[in-house]
This record gives structure tokens, C-alpha cells and sequence, in this order.
């Protein structure tokens, strides 16, 4: 991207502690504790800095207790089915907060679709908006959610 | 014929991305998968429950804890469930120093890419700005100066920023909590040592990021 990221050492800020989560949970599956006070001070500084954070971190992280949520290490996943849909539900290890993803696989996301795009760079255009910029500098790490 | 592809071995270029992880990361994974999806076996202790048999009068049931919430309150822990789980303590059984050197390797790496490099020719301004604002969970600080004299010398990997204290690792797989407060701290990075006085940094590691630093004319501890 050609343009130039207003809070960028938030961004790499954001980006190292989401990586230190991982790196510690990938050295020692079991310091839970770690891995969720970088994943905690991640979501603060997001928060008060107002950054939004990409889906796919979002998704891998716990609503209740700020878990990084690794299939089989901190969370488990099931294939759940109501009536004819069926749903991918994740659920957190440390305090039993699930999430809920139907599985749909033309499900676009809001920054996939191509009118995002074109909201995108008229921002850029007329540089009017006052809307931070998505954290696409998160995905620097890349998990997948199903 | 899917079925040939699917049970066909990896291409040997692959192998080495997709192919079984290193022995100890492979164990330590198994380990904890294993320890987290077991079912613990709930009468493990039948016997000594049965040779010390309690008998509780006017016993009264637990109260019931409200599991049903309404759909505005918003998720997460109440303090009191964040107490019971302790869910920032680091256990001592993972209290060890090695532990955490990848992510030391970690930190360096970031630092490197937020200060464009870190040449030798950088300005120690520059890199003062850039460390202000950085992160230091991953950083090797050494205590220099305190007023307390048993923390002076103190050094290890940081592990966890609170508001009035960090929490280092130490070579000798302590952990310490040493006082932000009148004590200076310096950490160092291809050559370039910094101080931070600890006094000045009396916040939440996640407040720094959002802070304006003012310039004072002296420091004192
Ligand atoms: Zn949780």
C-alpha cells in the first residue's frame, strides 16, 4: 500500500505482541497465562488507540478471558448442526466462552468485496475520512478461521 | 483417484514447511493437547475420600451460579472470576529462562524493523523516539540504578509490563518483580544502550502507545 499508515508503530506494536503470543504458546503450549496478558495489553492498546483489528485476528481471540485460541492447544473446535445449517464452534479452554461461525464458503468479508475497495481509495482520494485505516499489518502471522 | 492424492506423501520440496515439527516442539505440543482434551478422571482420589469421610451438618447447597445472560451485558470475566482463574500469573513450573529466548529473538527482530534497520548511523534521538513508544515485553533490561541497592545489578528477559512493575526472568530462572519507581533501566540493542527511568514510566504497558512525552530538563531518580 502506497499510502502511508497513520499510526504505523501502533500497527508494528499491535503486530509484535499478537507474534509474542504465538511465539510463547509455540515454545510452551501450556503458559496460558502469557500468551492472554499479550493478547490482553494487544486488545487495550487497540482499543485506545481506536484500531480496528483484522477478522482473522479477532477470530482467534477469546471474548471472555483474551485467550489466543489454537485449535487442540487452548480451544477446541466441533462441527455443530442445526436443522440444515451447520456451524464451526470454537470454544475457549480456559474459561468456556464459545464462538459460533456458520459455515459458509461464499462468505465474503466486508474488506473482500469489491465495494470496500472502491469505498477504499475514494477515502484515500479525497482524504476526508477521519476512519483509521483496517490493521492489514496484523496479518503478518496468518490463521486461517474457518 | 482424489483418494491416491490424498493418501499420495509430500513432495520432498514441501516437506520441510508441512513435514513433522523438531522433536521437543512436537512433545510439548502433544503434551499439553493431550493434558487439555483427556477427560481427568473424576474418582482418582476415592480412596482417601472414603477413608476421610466428612460429615457436614447443616450443610447448604452452593448457590447456583446464574449461567444465563442477557444478550446486552457484554462477554468476559467479572473480577471475581478473573481472581479464582489468575489469569495473568505465570506458573513457576514455567519459570524457566530458556523458555522465553525465541521471544527475546522475537523482540530484537521487531525493534530492528521499527527503527528502519537500526544502522549505526541512526541518531540516538531517533531511536529513543521510536523506543518510547515501542513495546519492551521481550526485552533484556538490566536494573543500573536504584535507590534501593539490592535491585541494582538485577537483569533478564521482560516478561510482563504492569503499572507499577515489571516482571523479569532472570538467568537463574527467577522471576522478579522489581518496582518501576526511583530505579533506572537500561536496554541495549546492536549497540545502542537506552535508559529508561522507570519513575517517568509509571503506566499500563497498553497507555504508552496513546501517550505524548513531554521533555523534562532533569531526571532525577
Ligand atoms: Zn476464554
Amino acid at each position: 500500500m502506497a499510502l502511508q499508515l497513520k499510526d504505523k508503530e501502533a500497527h508494528q506494536r499491535l503486530n509484535y505482541l499478537y507474534q509474542a503470543a504465538h511465539c510463547v504458546l509455540a515454545q510452551n503450549p501450556k503458559n496460558v497465562e502469557l500468551a492472554r496478558f499479550y493478547c490482553f495489553t494487544q486488545k487495550t492498546i487497540a482499543r485506545r488507540l481506536v484500531l480496528r483489528q483484522d477478522p482473522s485476528v479477532k477470530r482467534t481471540l477469546c471474548k471472555g478471558c483474551c485467550t489466543l485460541l489454537i485449535p487442540g492447544v487452548t480451544a477446541t473446535t466441533r462441527q455443530r448442526k442445526k436443522r440444515k445449517t451447520s456451524f464451526t464452534v470454537v470454544r475457549c479452554l480456559s474459561c468456556g466462552q464459545t464462538k459460533t461461525f456458520q459455515n459458509n464458503p461464499d462468505y465474503r468479508l466486508w474488506v473482500e468485496r469489491p465495494e470496500a475497495q472502491l469505498e477504499l481509495q475514494e477515502q484515500a482520494k479525497g482524504m476526508i475520512s477521519q476512519n483509521p485505516l483496517r490493521c492489514r499489518s496484523n496479518s503478518s502471522i496468518k490463521v486461517t478461521p474457518t | 483417484s482424489t483418494e491416491a492424492l490424498v493418501r499420495a506423501p509430500l513432495p520432498r520440496e514441501l516437506l520441510k514447511v508441512l513435514g513433522p515439527q523438531s522433536g521437543s516442539k512436537a512433545a510439548a505440543f502433544t503434551e499439553a493437547f493431550l493434558g487439555s482434551s483427556l477427560q481427568r478422571p473424576g474418582n482418582h482420589d476415592l480412596k482417601n475420600l472414603l477413608t476421610h469421610k466428612a460429615v457436614i451438618l447443616g450443610y447448604a447447597r452452593p448457590k447456583k451460579q446464574k449461567t444465563k445472560r442477557s444478550s446486552k451485558r457484554a462477554k468476559g470475566l467479572t473480577a471475581q472470576q478473573k481472581k479464582a482463574l489468575k489469569v495473568f500469573q505465570i506458573r513457576p513450573e514455567h519459570q524457566r529462562y530458556e523458555l522465553f529466548l525465541p521471544l527475546h529473538d522475537l523482540w530484537r527482530r521487531y525493534v530492528l524493523d521499527l527503527c528502519a534497520g537500526l544502522k549505526p548511523t541512526c541518531s540516538p534521538q531517533f531511536v529513543q523516539q521510536k523506543l518510547l513508544k515501542a513495546d519492551l515485553h521481550g526485552a533484556i533490561i538490566t536494573v543500573v540504578r536504584s535507590k534501593c541497592p539490592s535491585y541494582v545489578g538485577q537483569s533478564g528477559i521482560l516478561l510482563q509490563e504492569f503499572k507499577h512493575v515489571f516482571k523479569i526472568i532472570t538467568r537463574e530462572d527467577r522471576l522478579k518483580v522489581i518496582p518501576k519507581r526511583n530505579s533506572v533501566f537500561s536496554v541495549e540493542v546492536n549497540g545502542f544502550v537506552s535508559h529508561i527511568y522507570g519513575s517517568r514510566f509509571e503506566q499500563r504497558a497498553s497507555e504508552r502507545s496513546a501517550k505524548k512525552f513531554k521533555v523534562h530538563g532533569s531526571i532525577d531518580l
